[in-house]
């Protein structure tokens, strides 16, 4: 009965999601960089998940924050343990919406610049972000994201230690890459 | 009348002082310098915290996500399992899955792509060390290595 209850549940959500024209991934690019005189930083999540709804322009993305790889194992440690507090705020999340294309757009390759608004979760804080981007199928038929954006590590109450202020960017770049295929 | 010598004579106290300071010093820069350039070293001479299968894991991470996160998180897990599929190299890093029972979630290993080996095929068995770094869709372990 359950099983026959599950089995139902999932062929609508499937109908439903192709009505929605719906894409996704699991395999989403982020990385974020620190540029000072005295240090660059940069590090990778190949981890991130996204779920776009071409009908309604919807964006969802996920972010495991112990997923980001630096080249340095010791900025890893002090990213995890003092700034983002990875064991307390384990995911970063996106809830928002891109402007600037439609489902017919994403039909045929070709890359549109968009606009994408809306809420970026970290450290347990909400903050509004709004970023230009572009979007468009690939080639492959992939629907590529891409958006680079700034935040303040301060605004999501990510203290840097006064010692090393001066190696840690004011500005932190985030660079967001992502290949949706469809749901 | 011959012409008195100068005798250039160093203050003890200085002396030991800075070779206090270098004995302490050139060690604590070595050591200070090697820690700051260390890069995570291979996870296959980690030693595993935990072994488990990757249905349990996945049980475990979806039964109650923030006990798991404290369990599994940052640690060095030996999962064993079924391989369900093996993805194709993206920027240099191959996903091997897992199969967990569940169609829609997996454990999904994440191999630097000149680690992976062949065997790795849909239906093998496979023990593999990794990193979880916790639940999005599936359980992600990351500087994943295979386990003869």
């Amino acid at each position: 009965m359950t099983r026959n209850l599950l089995i139902t549940a999932a062929l609508l959500a499937s109908l439903t999601a192709s009505a929605q024209e719906r894409y996704a991934t699991r395999t989403g690019h982020i990385s974020f960089h620190s540029d000072t005189p005295m240090e660059k930083i940069e590090a990778h999540n190949h981890k991130a998940t996204s779920v776009f709804d071409a009908t309604t322009g919807a964006i969802e993305m996920a972010v495991l924050m112990k997923g980001f790889e630096f080249e340095k194992a010791l900025m890893q440690e002090h990213f995890n343990e003092n700034y983002v507090e990875s064991d307390k705020f384990p995911k970063a999340t996106f809830k928002g919406k891109i402007t600037g294309i439609t489902a017919e757009d994403l039909k045929k390759p070709g890359s549109h610049a968009v606009t994408v608004e809306g809420d970026l979760t970290m450290h347990g804080v909400t903050k509004p972000v709004k970023a230009t981007g572009t979007m468009g199928m690939e080639p492959t038929g992939a629907i590529r994201a891409t958006s680079t954006f700034s935040i303040k590590p301060e605004d999501y109450n990510i203290a840097i230690p006064g010692m090393v202020r001066d190696n840690i960017a004011k500005e932190i770049a985030i660079k967001v890459e992502v290949d949706h295929t469809k749901m | 009348m011959p012409m008195p010598r100068t005798v250039f004579t160093i203050p003890l106290i200085p002396l030991v002082i800075v070779g206090l300071l270098l004995l302490i010093g050139i060690p604590a820069a070595w050591y200070g310098w090697r820690e700051y350039n260390r890069t995570a070293g291979p996870t296959s001479e980690l030693e595993a915290t935990e072994t488990i299968e990757a249905v349990a894991l996945l049980q475990a991470y979806t039964a109650d996500e923030n006990a798991a996160n404290a369990r599994f998180n940052g640690k060095v897990l030996l999962v064993s399992g079924t391989v369900r599929e093996g993805k194709a190299p993206e920027n240099g890093l191959v996903d091997v899955v897992l199969e967990t029972g569940d169609p829609l979630a997996g454990v999904v290993c994440q191999f630097a792509q000149a680690d992976v080996p062949s065997a790795l095929t849909a239906g093998a068995p496979a023990r593999i060390k990794g990193i979880s770094t916790g639940l999005l869709m599936d359980v992600v372990l990351q500087r994943c290595a295979i386990v003869e």
